[in-house]
């Protein structure tokens, strides 16, 4: 095996690229595999968050970074769940959390069918109160493991965007990766391969792999054959975006807020030392300058600091390798700001390119299933996201309007067919939320189905008001136990500032 | 409650009752009436004595006591199934029910057994998984819970006499509340509005009507094909033998796992029953003679013959959609897939508990009807490439039918499969679909593809270490295998049926 791969150059700026280089140096570092990084200048502006999903422990513990650095470091706030208020006209907000229960199979009557049952029969009790969730972020708290118990549920992150991403690169440098800052000033492609890249300073550098990590620039994957642009707009309407600060609040929610308006939506995502406002809205209904005037009313907090305005630009590439170029996070696609995808976008592109590493520089249909599988879950996301928009109830408003009247593509479709049919959702491959996610998105939005599985008429009568009622009690008994926000970065206070180097 | 509605079964084999057992212990008696027709006249094929271990749960599900279905069955356990001369002749492999490695490791392990063989190392992939040692030495005990160990990491099916399993379930569904008749169907008469099927007449002249139909009549699909005209699609291009030849002989060892050995037109099973052993000839009609085949299967058998061998004739491929209209086709009226995995019984399984949360009212949602339909899609197609992987990967030259499969083009999704297991050792996962990475990782391997490279994160450790982990786990599963009861033991204590049939 002469032809292995022994250098892999990965281009880009702040968190996505740093992930990279380290998920990279963390699998291959050991094996010979020579791991450089292109520090492109940074896209982040100061106000900037980005929000995570519970996913993202995973990462981390594979890279062997403590939670503990992320609350120091990173001003970063433990998130257990998104609160979506004003989608649906006159119903009430809603609570999406991040519960983790066991996949339901053919074999397996889940508790959402036993409440569409109560809720068709005349039950008033919303559905998060039955999601373990929704009710601890709630209450300000966030979920831990409760021993024995059969509900679950996790935790994601809001982090300050410039010190998470200069925490990486701390830990990537430390390591074993090569590093340079520099601006990618031209891409020698011969066929469908990069031959060599050459930076601003006139350094031509060659490589059996490039990662492209630059963001929605794709300075490397975007000069690829066949790998043009695809843009979403269609489906996520929002094209511009305004990022500004607040006060942190006190004492700190353990959810981030999502609420629309005639334009768009307005998000809060607290932090420590702060609360992120962002606004995501449709050019073609307002200008910047409106939001930007109604934007402390919108987000209901006094702003202050930085305000920056950018353009949004929700799409994929069509295709996201490219010979020996592989595209990861929003250079790959890129989401509307919500739903915590951000950093999901980059951390799924690096685990599926470390599983279909590439042995040798002959690049086989690895390439392919890479393509089909970014694919495939980026439009999963979009999907969820375009979920919100689909199904809100906001109606005399053109943008709102229209979202909900335009066709929905062939897979999301199907799931609301099935949903509104019988509470079932299809899954895909390669979704990001499992069953449970789903159904509480559909429920949120007040999308309630038309009948339930026949099997839950098994249960007798009185049986079943004790279920669903028993699960009410232990939904709030297990919440109520819950640590708050405060006590558990309280119990992170005596970690040590940074850690020399992890895994990496 | 409104009135009940009404399910009729057409065809009372194994895929009938199986339907009856599983619609009356899951569904609210006064919300559903189940009743099944069956006629003595028509044979039932009843050849899927082996299974796969999907087939607990369904047993869970409904409420079946293991001990007593296998005791009423004269079932015994499997862990897998062997293959002889399938890569070439003399070889021998196990594709079990469990995984290769330590379990956390998933898709890693092999790329490390990969880098340890390339350097000259011998070592036998199934030596690595606890499911294949056990079967090899014929050994069994149920998988350990709780925290995981080498022995918890793999699950186990069953072999049964497949018609016993039916009377059994008869016992089931009768006694919950099925109501079986007898008769002959003469007459299916449709909806004028709708199409769908409106109620059938027996020979006694009888009218059975009933708001949703199960299509059980076998390779002949009296409902769904027939009369609703859905149309057959056919897999006997890649999946080429359209015939089997039965006959049980005498008992013989009693091991854990079925065997399938290729012959010079096609397959040959055995499966070791409490009672007897089953054995079968599945083999291509273009190929070889009937009498030829009755004779080389005879010659094979390693114990007496107990009956006439029984020839059954079919095709493999599937109706284009299972479910049409007010009628869904079960087991080989929606559809055959050749034996060679056990996933007949498993096909019937799946439909019925898909179907069961989207059984529909009395009107037909096509949103439901549609759902279920690209959930079994998705399952007959990545068996269906799973089996024409068998043949695909064969090396023999020694016959006609291996030389056109080993030639033969397959579809675009396999040889994608087999493309990247060749180059890199990668395996791609699906969500829906029985066969994991794992299996296809036994047939790949077992078949002998072994891959030109390896994933580059095996190459983590150093070399000798690799060698003494794999080694220290090879030995902890051998250490835990020896531990366990010969597998006739474990049956006599377990579930030894009470009168050997």
């Amino acid at each position: 095996m002469s032809n292995r791969v022994k250098s892999v150059v990965v281009v880009g700026a702040d968190a996505p690229a740093w992930m990279a280089a380290a998920g990279i140096y963390a699998s291959v570092g050991g094996t010979g595999v020579h791991v450089r990084i292109i520090e492109l200048p940074t896209l982040l502006r100061p106000v900037d968050v980005y929000s995570a999903l519970p996913a993202l422990a995973g990462f981390h513990g594979r890279l062997g970074i403590p939670e503990d650095l992320l609350f120091k470091a990173c001003k970063a706030l433990p998130v257990a769940g998104q609160r979506l208020s004003n989608w649906s006209g006159a119903t009430s907000a809603f609570m999406l959390g991040y519960d983790q229960l066991p996949p339901v199979g053919g074999g397996d009557l889940s508790f959402t069918q036993c409440w569409i049952k109560g809720r068709l029969k005349g039950l008033r009790t919303p559905f998060e109160n039955f999601s373990l969730g929704p009710a601890i972020a709630r209450a300000g708290r966030i979920p831990v493991p409760a021993e024995g118990a059969e509900l679950q549920a996790a935790f994601g992150y809001n982090l300050d965007a410039g010190a998470y991403s200069a925490l990486l690169k701390h830990l990537v440098t430390g390591g074993g990766v090569e590093s340079k800052a520099a601006a990618v000033a031209d891409v020698a492609i011969d066929g469908d391969r990069i031959a060599a890249i050459t930076l601003s300073d006139g350094e031509r550098i060659e490589a059996d792999l490039f990662v492209d990590a630059s963001g929605p620039q794709s300075v490397l994957i975007g000069r690829m054959p066949g790998a043009q642009f695809e843009s979403w707009r269609e489906s996520l309407p929002c094209d511009r975006m305004i990022v500004a600060s607040a006060k942190a609040l006190q004492p700190y929610p353990a959810f981030s807020q999502i609420s629309a308006f005639r334009q768009g939506w307005v998000g809060l995502f607290p932090l420590q030392d702060r609360t992120a406002v962002v606004a995501a809205y449709d050019s073609r209904e307002t200008s910047d300058e409106e939001v930007l005037k109604s934007l402390p009313i919108l987000a209901n907090v006094p702003l202050g600091g930085d305000v920056v305005v950018s353009d949004l630009n929700q799409g994929i590439r069509k295709r996201t390798w490219v010979g020996n170029c592989v595209a990861v996070g929003e250079a790959a696609f890129s989401l509307e700001p919500l739903d915590a995808a951000q950093l999901h976008t980059a951390h799924s592109c690096i685990s599926h390119l470390m599983t279909l590493f590439p042995a040798t520089t002959e690049i086989g249909r690895e390439a392919e299933v890479y393509d089909e599988i970014i694919r495939r879950s980026a439009v999963n996301l979009r999907d969820f996201q375009m979920a919100h928009f689909k199904l809100n109830r906001r109606f005399d408003e053109p943008l709102w309007d229209r979202c909900r009247d335009s066709a929905a593509p062939a897979t999301l479709q199907r799931k609301l067919d099935v949903f509104s049919a019988r509470g079932r959702v299809p899954l895909y491959d390669d979704e990001t939320f499992q069953e449970h996610g789903w159904e509480s998105l559909f429920i949120g939005h007040d999308l309630i189905p038309q009948s339930y599985d026949p099997r839950v008429d098994s249960i007798p009568e009185q049986e079943l008001i004790a279920q669903v009622h028993d699960r009410q009690q232990e939904v709030r008994a297990l919440a109520e136990a819950m640590p708050s926000v405060e006590q558990l970065i309280a119990g992170t206070a005596a970690a040590p500032e940074t850690i020399s180097s992890a895994h990496i | 409650m409104s009135e009940p509605l009404d399910i009729v079964i057409v065809g009372g084999g194994t895929a009938g009752w199986m339907a009856a057992a599983a619609l009356v212990s899951l569904l609210p008696p006064d919300g559903w009436r189940v009743r099944l027709i069956e006629s003595e006249e028509i044979g039932i094929v009843g050849v899927g004595e082996a299974t796969f271990p999907e087939i607990r749960y369904f047993n869970e599900a409904i409420g079946i006591d293991e001990a007593e279905m296998l005791r009423a069955t004269n079932g015994a356990f499997k862990l897998g199934i062997q293959f002889v001369d399938w890569g070439f002749k003399g070889s021998r492999y196990i594709h079990p029910f469990g995984v290769h490695g330590p379990a956390h490791m998933e898709h890693l392990f092999h790329h490390q057994w990969l880098r340890a063989v390339q350097s000259g190392w011998k070592s036998d992939i199934g030596d690595y998984s606890f499911a294949a040692q056990a079967a090899r030495h014929c050994r069994f005990q149920f998988p350990e819970t709780g925290t995981p160990t080498v022995n918890s990491a793999y699950t186990y099916a069953y072999h049964f006499d497949a018609s016993l399993y039916g009377a059994f379930l008869r016992g089931i569904a009768e006694q919950r509340g099925a109501v079986r008749m007898q008769g002959k169907v003469t007459e299916i008469i449709q909806h004028s509005e709708t199409g769908g099927i409106q109620s059938l007449r027996l020979e006694s002249g009888e009218v059975i009507s009933g708001n949703f139909f199960l299509d059980c009549s076998g390779f002949r699909s009296l409902l769904l094909g027939e009369t609703l005209g859905v149309g057959w699609e056919d897999w006997s291009k890649w999946l080429v033998c359209d015939r089997a030849i039965a006959v049980p002989s005498e008992r013989d060892e009693l091991s854990p796992y079925t065997r399938s050995t290729a012959m010079e037109a096609g397959w040959r099973w055995r499966i070791p029953l409490q009672h007897r052993t089953g054995n079968g000839y599945v083999f291509s009609s273009s190929f070889i003679s009937e009498d030829k085949a009755a004779d080389s299967l005879i010659r094979s058998l390693e114990t007496k013959p107990l009956a006439e061998p029984r020839v059954l004739k079919f095709q493999s491929g599937r109706r284009v959609a299972s479910w049409a209209n007010n009628c869904v086709a079960l087991g080989l009226a929606g559809g055959f897939l050749e034996p060679l995995e056990s996933t007949s019984i498993y096909l019937v399984q799946v439909a019925i508990m898909q179907l069961v949360p989207l059984l529909p009212g009395k009107r037909i949602d096509p949103r439901l009807r549609d759902e279920f339909n690209r959930l079994m899609d998705l399952q007959y197609e990545r068996i269906r490439d799973f089996l024409i992987l068998h043949y695909k990967l064969t090396r023999r030259d020694d016959a006609e039918i291996w030389r056109y499969c080993a030639a033969m083009d397959v579809p675009d999704s396999l040889s994608r499969k087999i493309e990247l297991f060749r180059h890199n050792g990668i395996i791609e996962k699906y969500k829906d679909g029985l066969f994991t990475p794992t299996s296809w990782l036994s047939v790949f391997v077992g078949q002998g593809l072994i891959p030109e490279n390896y994933s580059p994160v095996a190459d983590a450790i150093p070399q000798e270490k690799l060698i003494s982990q794999l080694d220290a786990f090879r030995t902890e599963i051998r250490d835990r295998v020896d531990e366990m009861l010969p597998h006739d033991r474990f049956i006599d204590r377990y579930c030894a049926a009470q009168v050997v049939r």
